[in-house]
């Protein structure tokens, strides 16, 4: 076989290898996308129907409420709470990993990798298993199904992380920096603000998206931690199209839009930034 | 008028104490040079005059103020870092008024002092780029003129030519150089090449282990070492160290070979004392290929081993009493390995060093 | 004293950058697993209060590992552990390599490598009980129309199919972690070693199995520690998709846990899981965690 040939089939292989690929990665969540511009006679049809005829709005009025057929679910409610709990608790989170990861990344201290190994452990408590004594001690505080009870919680869960990348970050930027802005007659709190911060500030950003995404995400806690539309957030609220033997596969793919979009432009948005995170913070240690 | 003043200066690290009591008074414009190996203490005994390290124990002034428990920035000094530091969210302009900007000086004063500074650096077509378009010596530039907008008390400089490629070091070197005579001030300058020592220092300090081993001008440092290890460190190629015994008022070496003690030096050895003698390559010369007129002499014959041209002179290797020994020939012709020739050896500038404490015998 | 007050302050202040991290941790973590520890000891139950101050010893532990539902399940946690990071491990390391090798519109596909990450793990058991549906999902419907098939196959009905798809959904949800990172790592791989390799006699394999992999394994530790951080993910998968059915052929230990706490009402046993469940976590994030540490102390020899 000539080496032209050769690397033509490989070239070929390459591609379809990649064309493969992204039609296992991206099909799943574009046909749920897809499903929630459609009415639900023909996600149910058989044979099934594969080229939709007309793409249709009436999911999304329905679940909003508009429209005569609605559905009672409060999906305004629901987002305005994942909106607001996200971004409480990301905040936070932010203020506390900024402080601790700059603490990491530049002081020196004694047992710093197993303060560091700490944190992590602790966000390594599986959901599920936080969620019973949390439940109980909620219970008691009288912070159940409160919004403030599920940010204290995702500000906990979101914290290590928060640390682990923002340490990468401050630790890609010379300590040299800071000691030029000190001598050059900043305080040290001067010297971060001015010179740190700004340098870290797409990293911080990009930790902040991944705190903002886990909390926006995350169900398994928040699913017993709220009860009512005072707190219950988007990822509990698509439970509410299950009944026991059914499901309103139509009702929950536009709902499953909603959730989806938000996620999928912050995520582009600062996918290098966080790439480079990530790999900061592991590899230099 | 600013001199620098440390008054048994130490530091240590928890237990570990890196440096070791240092005493050093620099004159109001002086530019002095800490130089030794790494690990000798230097960049830490310069940043404690900065302020960015504890002072462990002793003393430090600035002008007439003690300065050991002021911050950085009250200290009015400025620094130039061996990564230069440069703030790489700001354009030139604004790297270099950011400390005045930052002492509330009017954008005016600022305009003025940063023109001023970019004129003597020669980057005023250069302030409106941000550092990672400049090359490496134009960075370096920015960071002196960061230090020198302050019009501060001091400069401390931290290695701040050994991110620089050869050539550019050699004209960087010239133009700190320049820069001293053209703004007069303290200058406290960190090294561990020995050249820009030389080339730079009025007084170099060389340091050794948290020790000050020598201070003096680089004349003094390089005519009189104190020690076998300033000797070794000053100058290049490094000076040659024998192992001898003072014998029949002579130097003998472990293979027989006796040289007579040099007449300066005669009173200050005794008889049977373990010394090491030393002797720079410049000093050993091939009869008739010699630079210097020297007052007192000797011949030696020694075998080349290997000639290393370098154009204007030739550098031999040779051996003495088993030790490699370096040697110079000027005006040079080729030469073959294992030839014989007689060398002159000039005895007044050689040197004799104690065995046992290393020191050059007329330290005592 | 003024010196002395600087010294400490110089050493406090770590402490105190670092308090309100270990206090919400201390407060929100700590403090409910001592909690649920003390529970864990007494026969509560969510219906009878009372029964919280009832001190029973080890008793629930005891009942616990005497439990072959418990064990069955522990044993399936593992396993699915295993397979997943080790697929998503393999599969991950293959996607970065043909990534790494395409010259055209590779932030692209990096870019869309990254999605399944963000789904909301809820959001991906649902998506795939769409798509396994045995009646109307895409995957049925598909294999019949192409004539693969002419019956309805129980993707989440049969207790191995349902295993398959359980796990297809965590792998599809998570492999990009290792891709990303993996790919991270080809990108900042020198190019010195591998070409000193190939002038040294190394065939391809030999390449990538004695110089290309050592040097991306300590990627793979992150992206090992990254996951051992929140595989309890896959307990929200797992409850949408079957719930641990069918008759608790897919049951893990998480939703074992939501099982018999939330739905049996005995907090005292579920809590005895949970800590099982906790030190499992535990034990997975610290074996790769000290990995990555030894891993990166040989990089740094590398710089």
């Amino acid at each position: 076989m000539s080496r032209a040939l050769k690397n033509r089939l490989r070239a070929t292989a390459l591609w379809f290898a990649t064309f493969l690929l992204m039609i296992v990665i991206s099909v799943p969540g574009l046909w749920v996308v897809l499903s929630g511009f459609r009415p639900n006679r023909e996600i149910l049809a058989k044979p099934p129907v594969w080229i939709p005829e007309k793409l249709t709005l009436n999911n999304f009025a329905k679940i909003f409420g508009f429209g005569q057929d609605q559905v009672a679910i409060p999906v305004l409610e629901y987002f305005r709470n994942s909106l607001v709990i996200a971004t409480t608790s990301t905040l936070i989170a932010l203020i506390i990993g900024m402080a601790g990861g700059y603490a990491f990344a530049r002081f020196r201290f004694r047992f710093k990798n197993t303060w560091f190994l700490g944190l992590m452990l602790f966000r390594t408590v599986p959901g599920i298993a936080l969620s019973l004594p949390v439940f109980m001690l909620w219970s008691r505080l009288g912070i159940i199904d409160t919004k403030l009870g599920l940010i204290i919680v995702y500000v906990s869960l979101n914290v290590p992380f928060t640390i682990w990348l923002i340490d990468g970050f401050f630790r890609q930027i010379p300590g040299s920096l800071s000691e030029a802005a000190q001598v050059d007659g900043c305080t040290r709190w001067q010297a971060f603000w001015r010179i740190e911060f700004p340098l870290a500030r797409s990293g911080i950003a990009a930790a902040g998206v991944f705190a903002f995404l886990t909390s926006w995400n995350e169900f398994a806690l928040a699913s017993q931690l709220t009860r009512s539309t005072d707190s219950k957030t988007l990822p509990v609220g698509l439970m509410d199209f299950t009944a026991q033997f059914t499901i309103d596969w139509a009702g929950m793919s536009a709902m499953a839009f909603i959730i989806i979009v938000p996620a999928l432009i912050l995520t582009f948005i600062v996918q290098k930034h966080l790439i480079a995170g990530l790999t900061f913070g592991g590899v230099k240690g | 008028m600013a001199g620098i003043k440390l008054e048994n200066v130490t530091k240590a690290y928890g237990k570990l104490e890196v440096v070791h009591g240092i005493d050093l008074e620099i004159a109001h414009n002086e530019f002095v040079v800490l130089v030794g190996p790494s690990g000798c203490g230097k960049s830490t005994t310069l940043r404690m005059i900065a302020g960015l390290e504890e002072i462990t124990g002793g003393v430090v002034r600035i002008g007439d103020r003690v300065v050991n428990e002021l911050p950085p920035r009250k200290r009015n000094i400025s620094m130039v870092f061996q990564n230069y530091a440069l703030y790489p969210h700001m354009n030139v302009r604004d790297n270099l008024g950011f400390g005045l900007k930052i002492a509330g000086h009017t954008a005016a004063v600022i305009e003025e002092r940063v023109a001023e500074a970019a004129d003597i650096l020669g980057l005023s077509e250069l302030l409106d780029r941000i550092p990672a378009e400049l090359s490496g010596g134009q960075r370096q530039r920015v960071a002196m003129g960061r230090a020198i907008v302050r019009h501060p008390d001091a400069f401390l400089f931290d290695e701040p030519l050994s991110n620089l490629d050869a050539k550019l070091r050699v004209q960087m070197r010239a133009e700190i150089k320049k820069l001293h005579a053209k703004v007069a001030t303290t200058v406290v300058y960190v090294t561990h090449d020995q050249v820009e020592a030389m080339t730079l220092a009025d007084r170099i300090v060389v340091m050794k282990d948290g020790y000050i081993e020598q201070i003096g001008t680089p004349m003094d440092v390089f005519n009189h070492p104190v020690s076998t290890f300033v000797a070794s460190f000053i100058g290049s190629p490094p000076m040659n160290l024998i192992p001898a015994t003072i014998s029949d008022g002579t130097v003998r070496f472990t293979d027989g070979t006796a040289l007579p003690v040099p007449n300066r030096l005669k009173d200050l050895v005794r008889e049977g004392q373990e010394v090491v003698f030393g002797i720079r390559a410049d000093d050993i010369t091939p009869i008739g290929h010699g630079i210097h007129e020297a007052r007192e002499t000797t011949e030696i014959e020694l075998e080349v081993d290997l000639a290393e041209l370098l154009g204007s002179e030739t550098l031999i290797y040779s051996r003495l009493a088993g030790q490699e020994v370096q040697c110079k020939m000027f005006d040079p012709r080729d030469l073959t390995p294992g030839e014989r020739l007689t060398f002159r050896l000039s005895l007044d500038k050689a040197h004799i060093f104690d065995a046992a404490s290393l020191q050059s015998v007329r330290a005592h | 004293m003024l010196r002395y007050l600087r010294t400490r302050q110089a050493k406090l202040t770590p402490i105190l950058l670092l308090s309100p991290a270990l206090l919400t941790m201390l407060f929100v973590v700590a403090l409910p697993l001592l909690f649920s520890l003390y529970t864990s000891l007494t026969p509560y139950r969510l219906t009878r209060p009372e029964t919280i101050e009832t001190f029973i010893g080890l008793r629930n532990y005891m009942r616990l590992f005497s439990d072959p539902d418990f064990w069955s399940a522990f044993g399936r946690t593992i396993l699915f552990l295993a397979i997943a990071l080790n697929v998503e491990f393999l599969l991950g390391l293959g996607i970065a390599l043909l990534i790494n090798r395409i010259t055209w519109g590779q932030r692209t596909l990096r870019t869309i490598m990254m999605f399944p990450m963000m789904f909301s793990p809820i959001l991906v058991g649902f998506q795939f009980k769409f798509i396994f549906n045995d009646n109307i999902g895409i995957l049925n419907n598909a294999l019949q129309s192409l004539g693969i098939t002419d019956q309805a196959i129980p993707w989440l009905v049969d207790a191995k199919l349902a295993m398959f798809s359980i796990l297809f959904a965590e792998i599809w949800m998570s492999t990009s972690v290792f891709a990303i990172l993996l790919l991270a790592g080809l990108f900042a791989m020198p190019r010195d070693p591998l070409e000193a390799a190939k002038v040294d006699g190394c065939n391809s394999w030999q390449v990538f199995r004695h110089i290309t992999l050592p040097f991306i394994m300590p990627f793979a530790f992150i992206a090992m520690t990254i996951r051992s951080l929140d595989v309890a993910r896959a307990y929200d998968i797992v409850s949408v998709m079957t719930g641990g059915g069918p008759a608790g052929r897919t049951e893990l230990l998480w939703t074992l846990i939501a099982r018999t706490g939330y739905e049996n009402t005995r907090m005292g046993q579920a809590n005895a899981m949970a800590y099982v469940s906790t030190i499992l976590s535990i034990a997975f994030t610290y074996f790769f965690f000290t990995k990555l540490v030894a891993a990166r102390r040989y990089m740094g020899g590398a710089e």
